[in-house]
């Protein structure tokens, strides 16, 4: 019997799967998709890091986006702590601790470089461990307080409902840096990545793992 | 020496023991840094935890140091 009809053969390349985003990139597209240093443990927006490990990491999970503030935030404290470590030097042509002793003078100055040394430490330690951490199953967010305080809240990212993401001023458009909002229906309703860099492409990210996790739920591969 | 009347105690040496009080303080709050290092760095590890680490043990030191010397010559 003559055929009638026949379909065409599917396109091969339209049966090509996505790539996922909880699987490590390992083409140079999927790499390039979002560009950043990976490798620098100071980086600010680290896509897919390696040797990364956080407390309440399990053992399959796997880290997508590390982030931190803008290192420009940054300079704020550290014109500070320069101003600060020249201050004896520069006060040191006006008598303004001349009615001190010569030992308490020295000890003066000790102290102050003392301070200075506390102030820089607890700046930089505030950065470096006020981390985001977007992992393929949920997003973490790990604040430093101060030297005396830290808060650590995770949600599901299946509990994520909103992502906002805003971008304002001179300087925030310049270097490319803003606030990600995100609303979850987990016990921490607002999560605020704060001053991050690129907050459009993380806002991607996590668009694009909120489809991933939605279409595991369907096929039912849940972990 | 300048010395405080009806108790003929120097002023110099109450200002020593002030900042000598003032130093141990300090090297306690040098204590919790080093301790909170710690804790942030077994938080997180990102490849940078020895720096970090060394860091604050300097500051430690420095801290220690300071009062030592305060001890010495005022």
């Amino acid at each position: 019997m003559p055929d009638i009809f026949i379909s065409e053969e599917p396109k091969k390349e339209n049966l090509k799967p996505e790539p996922h985003l909880s699987e490590s990139p390992k083409t140079k597209t999927q790499k390039g998709k979002f560009s950043g240093p990976t490798h620098n443990p100071l980086a600010a927006f680290c896509y897919y890091p390696e040797n990364i490990n956080f407390e309440t990491k399990e053992f399959k999970e796997k880290v997508v986006l590390l982030l931190r503030q803008h290192p420009i935030t940054n300079v704020k404290w550290i014109l500070i702590a320069i101003l600060m470590i020249l201050a004896p030097i520069v006060l040191g042509a006006f008598p303004i601790l001349s009615f001190l002793p010569s030992n308490f003078q020295f000890i003066a100055v000790l102290i102050w470089y003392l301070v200075t040394t506390a102030f820089v430490i607890q700046s930089f330690l505030t950065w470096f461990f006020n981390v985001y951490i977007i992992t393929d199953e949920r997003i973490v967010d790990i604040d430093f307080y101060s030297l005396i305080y830290k808060e650590v809240s995770d949600a599901n990212i299946d509990k994520i409902q909103d992502v906002t993401y805003k971008m304002g001023g001179v300087v925030r458009t310049l270097f490319n840096y803003g606030d990600v909002l995100i609303q979850t229906a987990s016990e921490v309703p607002n999560f605020e990545f704060l001053a991050v860099p690129k907050p459009d492409q993380v806002a991607k990210i996590l668009q694009d793992l909120r489809i991933e996790e939605e279409q595991e739920k369907l096929e039912g591969r849940i972990r | 020496m300048a010395t405080i009347p009806l108790l003929g105690i120097s002023v110099w040496l109450i200002a020593k023991i002030f900042v000598l009080l003032g130093l141990v303080i300090y090297f306690v709050f040098a204590l919790v840094v080093v301790r909170q290092v710690q804790l942030m760095t077994d938080t997180l590890e990102v490849g940078f935890e020895f720096p970090i680490r060394v860091l604050s043990w300097a500051h430690l030191i420095f801290a220690a140091g300071v009062f030592l010397i305060a001890l010495v010559i005022l």
